[in-house]
């Protein structure tokens, strides 16, 4: 075993070391060619697992942009990633939340810098029966247990030309706490007077209900659980190939969960000056009332002048060409004005 | 009744046995005889999901490529996992065992009775009862936040801190099997206490205690709460454990399979199957090594 | 079957386990003479230096866990004493509201879920592990018994997440009309109906009992069969002599020799189940409510942890710290318990030797 360990240990090192000579060499190059964008070195980004799919996406593309930086996103959760920031363990954290108070990042040593934004569905397990609506009244009562049974009056009312089954209804949740639950909550208690479990990255659930452990394990248990509703975003809800319920805007219409739909809401949601935005529940006829903003938080001053143009080359990319990724993973770009707005704060913060 | 051949016990013919008594036996024999069926049968469901799903993952690309960044992506390997998990639980083993083998020779050979040794001995029962995540929330407190990242050592310290308790207990519960003619034969032979120990009782319980360590070894290797909070992860080759973050095979198991997407799942499994097949090599490794030490059998 | 207890004794290869010779003469145990620790038969100063500084030594790695748990509990207790703090001890322990986002921060229903858990665990896997540990003591032929123990150790080797992995893809989607089929068939019966109520999915306390059972097995039968080899020879073949069946021979004077030791070893076993982790969080789900029914989601303090540490912050995460601080004090009162168990039940056999 030691004679093996050794023997693994001197190709991995050989092999390491051969890597790093190429990427000198690839270095070299560059520099010969005065090419100043091309940035080396390694950047570490922990936090947020909503975005992590688009995110593990765009590093994967951007690898090929530029090989010498090595980007690694770590979805650990929003709430590891704001106090790995305030431990200066990440070169930037991913976050689906805002900072609060005690959460580890210092007022004023951080930015918001939003990257993408998806539609998180409501989606059912109800064999034979599709094109369910739901008004926002009627979706706080199912998911405070106050609605049991599919055929309520209430969710008929919503919808009167389907036949609904007697069946119970399961509500499927993330047992983990998530953003994702924050958001939709947020939604909930925003959207209507009647909610009453509050907002936040975790809530008590009533008793009809049943957790699974991230998005993914939220839509299994949807796909696995006849009767059974839940929140799930569209990345995952999509590929596992479960049913949405259409959903009251507020403008009254019911729509259908999409890309499109979530760009419309983003216009129409307000921007901060700090860059934060709240998009749920945003007027317009064709927005989608139940979208996720994400955001990227960068340090105001870096120490490290390679980790600041890491960084910096990195969201400049995801702001530009990397945007055109989002729809091929299920996560809506940002308005081009909300882009622009972002990219600019970038170069304000982290000037060249 | 009972087949009972070559009727060693004397008189268990079995003729003269009330029938009361008789099924009593065989249906004892029959419950025990189940009991290892019921532990079969997770093996073995276990064992057939791997290879199935994790078979069809493997080739030699799987075994030293770098890790996919993207999980919809086929290919990539899990190379830089297997390093690591290789790494990081060898640091672990290579730090928990010396200390608990230590420990429980003070334990067996030196404290026995005495309040000091009763204390450790309690303590240890309850250290097996930390949580995995504690662990790695004490570390991630203790050392991480302290130097400033999460690299490959400060799981090994997590890990080791869950072995240890384990390898004391386990080496105790051998050592105290050694009987005390050895240690009498080797005192009157005029060695020291030391040379008794670690010449003769050490040996002796060697194959015994190189199984304890092997279930504390197992159980660290496929640990994955308290490497996501103290290793945090990469998809290179990091072959220094204090250079910055790594990542392991349990780690990237978890990462993959709470994905949606059949790339990463099938990931996930191809992982699965590595790490067994990791761990069983170095059980057998390891046995052979144990039984050809072992002072029994020369 | 051959199932000759001398036979029984006998060495097996790689996968046998050394000590079992010994086991035959070694164990006749607490009388057996010691050797005096400070027995000195002379030699020179530097030897006894060197048996100082060795005893020095190990005594040093004995303490590294007393460190190490002091360590551990002074830094979470510290990380956890502002949300403790917040509800007072005695409500952090025995509230039932455990709500984040309200700073409501009540461990009971994690306490009832680790204990009901570890429960089912326990019930499952400690008459298992004692009758494969029998079985490869006292059944087995000698080929059978080297695969049988390789089984178990192969069962200890599968990483938990592996076994979470397989729980949640695998066993969840499928067991839960088992489940709903065993549960209408109780219905009638009145204590077991509100045991095994509804199952509306696979993920519930009974699943997570069973993966905890899965995980104890390998390492009490272990244990076990080391606490089997201690029982002498000589009672054994004096059951024997006496006209016993195997299984009486087991009960009279296996078993009643062994007890302390299986409650050392089922303790270890609970050690592990109420310490799991990950793949717990997987097949728990997740909900914070105190329930009869085996078949109902539910949480553990050692998967919620896990579950919630990601998104938590500030009092939150002190809480959740907090719960690893009850666990920590869960596992010393049970530790000290079974050693009251161990102990009573070593004075009772030694009254009856007398």
């Amino acid at each position: 075993m030691k004679l093996n360990r050794r023997a693994v240990f001197g190709t991995v090192t050989a092999s390491a070391l051969a890597l790093s000579l190429a990427a000198c060499g690839g270095g070299d190059d560059d520099d010969s060619g005065s090419d100043g964008d091309m940035v080396s070195g390694e950047i570490i980004g922990t936090g947020a697992s909503f975005p992590d799919a688009y995110y593990a996406a765009a590093i994967e593309a951007y690898a090929d942009v530029n090989p010498d930086l090595i980007v690694t996103y770590d979805a650990v959760g929003s709430g590891t990633g704001k106090s790995d920031f305030g431990e200066g363990l990440n070169d930037f954290a991913g976050t689906d939340s805002l900072v609060a108070e005690g959460d580890g990042p210092e007022e004023g040593a951080y930015q918001y810098i939003p990257t993408v934004a998806a539609p998180i569905t409501v989606s059912y397990n109800l064999p034979d029966v599709e094109g369910v609506q739901l008004g926002q009244e009627t979706l706080a009562a199912i998911f405070q247990g106050d609605i049991t049974s599919w055929d309520d009056d209430a969710i008929a009312a919503d919808n009167p030309d389907l036949e609904l089954p007697t069946t119970d209804i399961t509500i499927a949740h993330r047992s983990d706490g998530s953003g994702t639950t924050g958001n939709f909550t947020l939604f909930l208690d925003e959207a209507t007077d009647t909610w009453t479990l509050g907002a936040g990255d975790t809530v008590e659930w009533p008793s009809n209900s049943v957790g699974g452990d991230g998005n993914t394990g939220v839509a299994q248990n949807i796909q696995n659980t006849e009767g059974a509703i839940g929140y799930v975003d569209l990345a995952d809800a999509t590929e596992t190939g479960l049913t949405f319920a259409s959903i009251e805007n507020a403008d009254g219409n019911f729509v259908q969960p999409s890309l499109e739909g979530t760009t419309a809401g983003l216009d129409g949601a307000v921007v901060n000056d700090d860059l934060s935005y709240n998009p749920l529940n945003a007027s317009g006829p064709e927005a989608y009332p139940i979208t996720a903003p994400t955001y990227i938080l960068i340090q105001t001053e870096y120490e490290d002048a390679d980790k600041a143009a890491g960084v910096k080359a990195f969201l400049t990319w995801l702001l530009t060409d990397g945007q055109e990724i989002a729809a091929d993973v299920h996560f809506a770009a940002l308005p081009e004005g909300l882009q622009q707005q972002a990219l600019d704060t970038l170069n304000e913060t982290i000037p060249d | 009744m009972t087949t009972l051949t070559n009727g060693t016990p004397p008189d268990l013919t079995g003729k003269n046995l009330s029938f009361k008594r008789a099924a009593a036996n065989r249906a004892a024999t029959l419950g025990i005889a189940l009991c290892v069926l019921i532990a079969a049968f997770p093996l073995g469901l276990v064992a057939y999901q791997v290879i199935s799903r994790g078979g069809s993952a493997m080739s030699l690309g799987f075994f030293t490529e770098e890790i996919a960044r993207n999980y919809r992506t086929e290919g990539g390997g899990m190379g830089p996992a297997i390093v690591g998990t290789l790494l990081i639980t060898g640091m672990a083993a290579l730090i928990s065992i010396p200390i608990g083998v230590f420990g429980a020779i003070y334990l067996n050979e030196y404290g026995k009775t005495s309040p000091l040794a009763k204390f450790i001995r309690t303590m240890s029962d309850v250290m097996t009862g930390v949580p995995s995540i504690v662990m790695g929330l004490f570390i991630y407190v203790a050392y991480v936040v302290v130097i400033g990242e999460r690299n490959g050592l400060a799981g090994a310290l997590a890990l080791a801190c869950l072995m240890l308790p384990i390898v004391i207990r386990s080496t105790e519960e051998m050592l105290r099997l050694v009987p005390d003619e050895l240690r009498q034969a080797s005192a009157a032979m005029g060695a020291r206490k030391w040379r008794t120990t670690l010449g003769v009782v050490l040996p002796a319980a060697s194959s015994g205690i190189t199984s304890g360590s092997l279930l504390a070894v197992a159980r660290a290797a496929g640990e994955t709460a308290p490497i996501i909070v103290t290793v945090g992860l990469t998809y290179i080759y990091k072959p220094d454990l204090f250079d910055g973050a790594n990542t392991t095979l349990a780690a990237q198991i978890y990462r993959n399979a709470t994905q949606p997407f059949d790339a990463s799942q099938e990931r996930a499994w191809g992982a699965a199957m590595a790490l067994i097949m990791i761990v069983f090599v170095f059980t057998i490794v390891s046995r052979i090594i144990a039984s050809r030490f072992a002072i029994d059998k020369r | 079957m051959s199932d000759d207890p001398l036979d029984a004794s006998s060495a097996d290869g790689v996968f046998g386990r050394s000590a079992t010779e010994f086991g035959v003469t070694a164990l006749t145990t607490t009388a057996s003479p010691q050797v005096p620790d400070d027995l000195d038969l002379g030699g020179d100063s530097r030897a006894r230096g060197t048996d100082r500084g060795f005893r020095g030594l190990v005594t040093f790695a004995g303490l590294t866990v007393l460190i190490v748990l002091a360590l551990i509990l002074v830094t979470t207790t510290a990380r956890a004493m502002p949300a403790i703090g917040h509800e007072g001890l005695w409500g952090f322990i025995t509230g039932t509201r455990w709500a984040p986002n309200d700073d409501i921060f009540g461990t009971f229903p994690m306490l009832y879920g680790t204990l009901v858990t570890s429960l089912i665990g326990m019930i499952v896997a400690v008459p298992v592990s004692i009758g494969i540990a029998l079985f490869i003591t006292e059944v087995a032929h000698l080929r059978l018994r080297k695969y049988i123990v390789t089984v178990i150790d192969l069962l200890a080797t599968v990483p938990s997440v592996v076994f979470g992995l397989v729980g949640v893809l695998v066993v969840v989607p499928f067991i839960v009309e088992w489940y709903q089929a065993f549960s209408d068939l109780v219905s009638p019966i009145p204590v077991l109906s509100s045991l095994f109520g509804p199952a509306n999915t696979g993920q519930n306390y009974f699943t997570a009992g069973m993966i905890l059972a899965i995980m104890a097995i390998p390492i009490i039968t272990s244990i076990a069969r080391e606490v089997f080899d201690t029982v002498p020879e000589a009672d054994k073949q004096a059951a024997y002599a006496l006209g016993a069946t195997r299984w009486e021979m087991i009960k009279g004077a296996m078993l009643p020799h062994s007890f302390g030791g299986l409650v050392g070893a089922s303790m270890l076993g609970l050690g592990r189940a109420m310490g799991e982790t990950i793949a717990v969080a997987l097949v728990i789900g997740g909900a914070f409510h105190i329930s009869a029914n085996m078949f109902d989601t539910g949480n553990t303090m050692a998967a919620v942890i896990a579950q919630q540490w990601g998104e938590s912050t500030a009092l939150h995460t002190d809480a959740l710290v907090g719960i690893g601080v009850v666990l920590f004090a869960i596992t010393v009162i049970i530790n000290f318990a079974a050693r009251g168990i161990v102990r009573r039940a070593e004075i009772q056999m030694r009254g009856s030797n007398a």
